[in-house]
């Protein structure tokens, strides 16, 4: 798999994005240290991306933190409820906005799926994980990874 | 002054409206390009847009160009704010009549700084 | 000790007054980080005690700080615009009518911080320059890592964000990964040089225009008046200087005239040059055998 999408390019996307839509402050997304901690009720978030590159953006939390982050970008208070339908829309717009970055990665022009939100992002056949990001939100776990599969042209090259 | 926020994510249309609410703007939303047609259709007036590109039944694009045929909404501004950023898009948002263009992530500041360009901030008071 | 109502409320009224951004009840937070740095700088204990200091002091400099703060956060392109429309409405028409439509204008960006000034005089050049008339563009600031950052052009989707407008971005700037960089022609028409406004001015001049944007408020009036006679030193007699939105000469130094262009002003040295000027700073005559030019629609 050619290096189309750098682990530093994909920091830097996550980073801006959570530090303009969430945060306001870069320094709250940092690298996590250590082992990942499993999560009590994973979620994950995901955006598929189409084109000469077929990938998926795929933001993988506990939903508790990733409630929160809806709370963040809905303006809501610590203790309000975030609704199911809250955090589709917030998570799977944070997904959105992440995924159509890495898009503009691309060599060439691609497409954006809608974003999906979903305890498990299913498997897209074929794909092998390019980057995965083991990042810390206000010191809390958060997984950014991106997968992706050369299209059927490029078969026959070893990645 | 008014402005309609158009984007399929009620989360992205709660942070747009909420910053141009900072900036002094009333806001109206709609969660496509048709839904949004509705509004300007239904008298409301409007003197800014800022439409997301991706959205179902009538993306962004295609409510651009559907604004800039009409005379009757020639003084309406057209913002789009996507994460399509690859530069031949930009350039076919201008093409279609988008007079700005915004990329997501985007700041609050960044919004004022794009309002600025266009003179849609109120004029400043000095000292 | 978290920030005051009444605190609050005098920073939302200053910010709203000046840059029309209306700092909603909630956003105190916001006010309390962007001001802490200031408080800290002046050894006060929190933010209370520094507003209240600006609201006993009422200096002018205090309230563009403030305003400031809660309004920037990074360097803006075309950064309040009316300076680089002057450029195309009043700079380059009184400069070509004095100089000719074959001018060269030497062009000095004297706080260029990361680049996005001096780049942008070089896209509104490109312009409103005649075909035949070209520009060079001296860039400086204190700082080597800012200047370093600002030779390669190259800048976050964040940064292109702010105040650079859509059709500017994609003539000359194109996507490098997640950056953008802007064309190597336009990088050509700049050089970046490390300088410190205290000491003698560069030797590039002497200049038809320089911009001197937001640096001037952080120093006292004697600074200021030296800073702008040594600038008046190495600019021409009908040159043309820029400041920033809140700032002017008027009551600093009485050497130059203002000229009210569209929503600002510009300033031109109205005394002759004092007596001891070396004679470096009396124009040469340029002989550019291989300049880059400027011309619209080039990119």
């Amino acid at each position: 798999m050619s290096a189309v999408v750098e682990h530093d390019q994909v920091l830097t996307i996550a980073r801006e994005v959570f530090a303009a839509m969430v945060d306001g402050d870069p320094g709250l997304l940092q690298p996590w240290d250590g082992d990942l901690p499993a999560f009590d009720q994973s979620i994950s978030a995901w955006v598929d991306v189409s084109g000469d590159w077929h990938g998926r953006a795929v933001l993988t939390t506990d939903k508790s933190i990733a409630d929160d982050l809806a709370r963040a970008l809905l303006d809501l208070g610590a203790d309000e409820e975030v609704t199911d339908l809250d955090l589709v829309d917030a998570f799977g717009e944070v997904a959105n906005v992440v995924g159509g970055n890495v898009k503009s990665l691309l060599p060439t022009q691609g497409s954006l799926g809608l974003p999906q939100v979903a305890p498990v992002a299913p498997a897209l056949a074929g794909a092998a994980v390019v980057q995965e990001l083991r990042l810390a939100w206000r010191g809390r776990p958060f997984v950014v990874a991106v997968w992706g599969i050369e299209k059927a042209a490029e078969e026959g090259n070893r990645s | 002054m008014r402005a309609l926020v158009i984007d399929d994510s009620r989360t992205m249309r709660r942070i747009v409206a909420g910053t141009l609410h900072d900036l002094g703007f009333e806001t109206v939303q709609a969660e496509d390009g048709r839904a949004a047609l509705d509004v300007l259709e239904s008298g409301i007036d409007v003197e800014l847009c800022c439409i997301d590109w991706n959205m179902p039944v009538m993306d962004g694009l295609e409510f651009v160009g559907r604004v800039r045929a009409n005379p009757a909404w020639r003084h309406i501004t057209l913002m789009m704010i996507t994460t399509e950023s690859e530069q031949g898009q930009i350039v076919r948002a201008l093409a279609a009549g988008a007079h700005e263009y915004l990329i997501k992530p985007f700041t609050a500041d960044a919004v004022r700084g794009k309002l600025d360009l266009l003179g849609l901030v109120p004029v400043k008071e000095t000292a | 000790m978290a920030l005051s109502a009444d605190s609050f409320a005098f920073v939302a009224d200053l910010v709203r007054r000046r840059s029309a951004i209306q700092l909603a009840v909630g956003k105190e937070y916001l006010v309390e980080s962007r001001l802490l740095a200031l408080a800290r700088e002046l050894g006060m204990p929190d933010v209370d005690s520094y507003v209240n200091a600006v609201r006993v002091g009422g200096k002018e400099s205090d309230h563009v700080r403030v305003v400031e703060a809660l309004t920037t956060n990074e360097t803006s392109w075309f950064r309040d615009s009316a300076p680089f429309s002057a450029l195309q409405s009043y700079i380059v028409p009184e400069l070509i009518a004095a100089r000719g439509l074959t001018a060269r204008l030497n062009v000095w960006s004297a706080a260029c911080s990361t680049g996005q000034e001096p780049y942008s005089i070089a896209m509104t050049l490109a312009d409103c320059l005649p075909s035949g008339a070209s520009a060079e563009i001296l860039a400086t600031d204190l700082s080597e890592q800012v200047l370093t950052r600002a030779r390669e052009g190259r800048y976050s989707q964040l940064e292109v964000n702010r105040g650079l407008p859509a059709s500017m971005l994609v003539r000359h700037l194109s996507r490098r990964g997640a950056e953008w960089q802007v064309s190597q022609e336009l990088r050509r028409l700049v050089t970046f040089r490390q300088h410190n406004l205290l000491d003698p001015p560069p030797a590039a001049g002497p200049f038809d225009v320089v911009y001197l944007r937001n640096v001037l408020i952080y120093f006292d009036i004697e600074t200021k008046r030296a800073i702008l006679e040594r600038l008046r030193r190495v600019m021409k007699p009908d040159g043309i200087l820029v400041l920033g939105a809140a700032e002017t000469t008027i009551g600093v130094d009485d050497a130059w005239a203002r000229v009210p262009v569209g929503a600002g002003s510009v300033y031109r040295p109205t005394r002759p040059l004092p007596a001891n000027v070396r004679a470096a700073t009396v124009p040469q005559p340029r002989i550019a055998p291989h300049s880059p030019v400027l011309s619209r629609g080039a990119h």
